[in-house]
């Protein structure tokens, strides 16, 4: 169970609201329903946190 | 591998193929033309010497029957005799180049037999000669000694004549299978070639049209964020793959959008 990339999402929805959680699974390719079902693996993990690097820089 | 990069392949490799073809053709056009050059240059050029000797031969024969015809006045026998072995010099020449030129053995021989007859028949005309001054330039009897004994000589040409056409025609005919068997191999390769060629681009631009209708139900299907149930299964490291990643992107922005609105 995805529960640390669930939190990203959640964390990421906090700070930018919908539309960054919708950039957010543009970025990753995953939609956070799909991130809980997806493991916390270091690579989804390193995926994810990339993207949302990459949405606080503001591209 | 790039679509676009298949697709340069490809046409850089009819480009080839079609570029190959035009120099195997000029090269077999050439040896073609070499070819026949050397049966132009062979036995047609010495058919031709072999009828002009021919010509020579009957013109030395006219000279002799000029002797005897007008051998009364010397200055006209002078002349005449003179023409006659001029002539008479002439074709033995033409003959001995001509028997050295030709490499077919039965024409080199019959030219050979020619040569021979014809020093038999100089000394009998040489003789025959020797009786027209001793009676008194009759030519009756001297006539009579080298009468239709040019007749065997002569035919002698018709013969070399017919056998160094005969060997042009072989070698005619075996300049055409020749060629015809060189195209058949260079078709046969360039169409084989031609084939793989078209094959592959037919692989290629199905394929490509394959995907394209797949990224098409996609997007169509996007496009009305009817995202229910959607699988975007389109992989690949060209430009339909790229495309098919990016609608992975736009799926789960749009799952996430529904996620959020319905919480």
């Amino acid at each position: 169970m995805g529960i640390a990339l669930v939190q990203r999402y959640e964390q990421i929805g906090k700070e930018m609201g919908s539309v960054g959680r919708m950039k957010l699974a543009m970025l990753t390719k995953l939609s956070s329903m799909k991130a809980a079902e997806a493991e916390d693996s270091v690579s989804n993990l390193k995926m994810v946190d990339d993207a949302i690097a990459q949405l606080r820089k503001g591209v | 591998m790039r679509i676009s990069t298949k697709l340069i392949t490809i046409t850089l490799g009819s480009g080839v193929i079609v570029t190959g073809l035009i120099v195997a053709l000029v090269l077999e056009l050439k040896s073609v033309s070499t070819g026949y050059t050397h049966i132009l240059q062979g036995p047609v050029v010495q058919a031709a010497a072999a009828r002009q000797a021919q010509v020579d031969f009957k013109v030395q024969v006219l000279d002799w029957k000029d002797i005897l015809l007008r051998g009364q006045n010397p200055e006209e026998r002078a002349q005449y005799t003179d023409q006659f072995h001029a002539q008479e010099a002439k074709v033995k020449a033409e003959v001995g180049t001509l028997a050295a030129s030709v490499d077919d053995p039965t024409a080199k021989a019959l030219l050979t037999d020619f040569l021979v007859a014809d020093d038999a028949l100089s000394a009998k005309y040489q003789a025959a000669y020797g009786l027209y001054g001793k009676q008194g330039f009759d030519f009756k009897a001297a006539d009579k000694m080298v009468d239709g004994q040019d007749l065997a000589p002569n035919d002698i040409f018709d013969y070399v004549v017919n056998q160094l056409n005969g060997q042009a025609v072989d070698a005619a005919a075996a300049e055409k299978a020749k060629a015809v068997h060189q195209l058949l191999i260079l078709l046969t390769i360039v169409g084989g070639l031609l084939l793989v060629d078209s094959i592959v681009y037919c692989s290629v631009l199905f394929g490509v049209l394959k995907r394209l209708g797949q990224l098409k139900t996609v997007s169509d299907r996007l496009a009305v964020a009817d995202i229910e149930g959607l699988s975007i299964d389109i992989s690949g490291h060209d430009e339909i793959g790229g495309i098919g990643e990016s609608m992975k992107g736009i799926e789960a922005a749009l799952h996430e959008l529904l996620a959020v609105h319905a919480a």
